[in-house]
Order: C-alpha cells, then structure tokens, then sequence
C-alpha cells in the first residue's frame, strides 16, 4: 500500500520537468513528509504551474482561437476531400456531379492541398505557442471530433473520413514543437499557397457549401499569416515558451 | 531615472535622500520578501527544504512546496534571485538540490521593501506597543 502511494506521487510528478522533479521529491523527503502529503504539494505546484501558463495569450489563442473552431471546419473539408474521392471512384457520382474524371481529379488533388495547408499551419501554431499546455488544445480539438463522430450521418462514407485533417495537424504540431517559428520564406510560400489555393474557392460549384461556410474558411488561413508574422519578428527576439 | 511620483513608493523617496538618485525600485510582495530574507540568512547552504524550514521556524507558517518554487522562479525572472542544481544527499533519496543564492539586484529589492516597511510603520500603535514593551524606543 505504501509503495503504490509513492509509484502515485512519482507518477504525478512526472507532471514536472526533470530537475524540478528532483529538487521538490527530495526536498519532501528530507522533510520526511507522508505520501499524501507530497502529492498534495506536488500536485499544488503542478495546478500552480498551469494556472501560470493560462495567464499568457498564447495557450488561449492556440486553444480557443485555434484547436477548437479549427477542427470542426477542417472536419467539414475533410469529409469533402473523401467525398472527391468517392466520386473519383465512382463514375455514376462523378456523373452526377457534372464533372469529368480530369476535373474531379483536379478538385480531390486541391481540396487535399487545402486540408493539408490549413492543417499544416494550424497544428503549427498550436505546436509552437502552446507547448506546455498542448494537453489542453488537444483536448478542444478531440471535443469536437467526438462530438462529430457521434453524429456522422452519411452512410457512403466511413465516420474515419473525418478525422482526415488529423493526420497533417499531428504532423504541424510536431513540427512546430521542433521549431517554434518557420524560416520566413517557408512561412511566406506556404500562406500564399493556401490564400492562393482558396480563390478558385469562390468559383467552383464542386462543393455544396455555403457563403458562411466559405467566409468561415478564411479563418482557417489565418494561422499561415500568423506564421508568416513571427517568422518575421527580430530574430534576436527569444521565443517564449509556454 | 525612472518616474518615482506614485502613490507609497513617492512617500519613501520624498523622506529619503539615499534613494533620489538613479534608483531603479523594484516591487516586492511580502512572500517574496520573506523568501529573499530566508534565502540571504541561509547563504551557502539556501535551497528549497532549507528555506521552507527557515520560512516556517520565524513565520510559524508552513509554506507549500508550490508556492515556494513558483515564488523562487518569479524571483529568478526578476532577476533578484539566482538557482542551480546543487549535489544529491542519501537523506533526499538521491536527489539533487535546487540551491538558491541572493542577487545584488534581490538585496537591493529587499532593502527597499525593508526600509519601506520601517518608515511606514512609524507611529503605529502596535510599534509604539512593541517598543515600550521591549524598551527599545527611549
């Protein structure tokens, strides 16, 4: 019983980083102070570290403006990405469609291209503004995935095709965990790329979306400048983590 | 020259000649200055169980370990502290200890909150109190 109460706080001490770990465990145990004592302290500094974190804008904007409305409209792309697929696959669909092999190959390879672009650049900025608090942007990420998936209504199509944008996001949040900030130029080639790619947007009667929705799409371009912003910040500037 | 013109740091500028000359005030709060004096009476040997112990024997407060180390990195981002990891002992389970030492910009930070304290407490009854009580003030 005593050993599981201490494999408990080493758990919840994992919570900290490495030296901190050591200096508050020993410095409990040189306190000689019980079990649920020093978990109680550990998982005081744990909150208190966290709290600290929330006090910056960074965890908010990469959570709130970010994660959570970044998801539900990429899923909504990515559920057109498998839909160009389905078509492409079926030729009565692409009939239907009024579209012709060339041009529903056309409309798959630049609905994937978005995804991926705005994907990219969202996990990215996710990844390199909210290091320490990533649990909780993914948390406002997963929300809305769950809450899709238990919802999925289209037959054709597998609940999965949703969490297409996953792939990528997982791959920018990666990335920007590694990086912190793009080299301008990549930052610059990647958010033309995406502004570039939404214009045929606005003509393509491919896709059944709204003007809403369409506005709502901008905001999904957003990250890619944001990059493009820090990126060009004084590079003598150090990046604060958070 | 930074603007000293506000409200309580004005009164103990205006009252003192030491301070009217290219100083940099530096706000503390009273943990902070509890922990600064603990970590300058510890010296050599200041690191987080040491300064809780000395925190709790002259408060009589026991102070948590969270808010100890957010208090000691605040300090540190200040600049008025400076900590390392120090050597691990057997009596701490092999772990390493996080030793703190007193910058001079932390010294000067705490006298200033000390000298504050003093001139403001002037006059006050519980002081008058004290002093009668001890002597100290005939």
């Amino acid at each position: 019983m005593i050993g599981a109460r201490w494999s408990i706080v080493e758990t919840a001490a994992r919570l900290l980083s490495c030296e901190e770990r050591q200096a508050v465990l020993g410095d409990l145990a040189e306190a000689r102070e019980s079990a649920w004592s020093t978990l109680r302290g550990v998982l005081g500094l744990v909150v208190r570290r966290q709290a600290l974190l929330w006090k910056s804008w960074r965890p908010w904007l990469a959570g709130f403006g970010i994660a959570l409305p970044s998801s539900f409209l990429l899923m909504g792309v990515s559920v057109n990405v498998s839909w160009s697929y389905q078509r492409l696959l079926c030729p009565e669909l692409l009939r239907a469609a009024a579209l012709t092999k060339g041009s529903g190959l056309f409309l798959l390879l630049w609905q994937t291209s978005l995804l991926i672009g705005w994907a990219f650049s969202g996990g990215f900025v996710v990844g390199a503004t909210s290091r320490r608090t990533l649990w909780a942007s993914a948390a406002l990420c997963y929300a809305p995935c769950l809450f899709c998936l238990s919802r999925f209504r289209i037959e054709s199509l597998s609940r999965l095709c949703l969490l297409l944008f996953l792939v990528p996001a997982i791959w920018g949040v990666r990335q920007g965990l590694r990086q912190v900030r793009l080299h301008s130029s990549s930052a610059l080639l990647l958010a033309l790329t995406v502004t570039a790619l939404m214009i045929p947007h606005w003509d393509s009667n491919a896709h059944a979306w709204s003007t809403a929705q369409l506005n709502l799409t901008w905001l999904l371009s957003l990250p890619a400048w944001y990059l493009v912003a820090i990126s060009r910040r004084d590079a003598a500037e150090p990046a604060i983590e958070t | 020259m930074k603007d000293h013109s506000r409200g309580f740091y004005k009164h103990v500028i205006d009252s003192s000649p030491d301070y009217s000359h290219n100083v940099v005030l530096i706000m503390l709060g009273e943990f902070e200055y509890l922990l600064i004096t603990a970590a300058a009476t510890l010296g050599d040997d200041a690191y987080g169980a040491a300064i809780r112990e000395e925190l709790g024997r002259t408060t009589g407060r026991k102070c948590s370990i969270g808010a100890l180390y957010t208090t000691i990195e605040r300090l540190e981002t200040k600049g008025l502290l400076k900590t390392w990891m120090g050597e691990a002992t057997p009596q701490r389970g092999g772990r390493a200890k996080r030793m703190v030492r007193v910058t001079p910009k932390g010294v000067q930070a705490a006298r200033q909150f000390y000298d504050a304290v003093m001139r403001v407490s002037r006059g006050a009854s519980w002081v008058a109190q004290t002093e009668r009580a001890t002597g100290s003030g005939k």
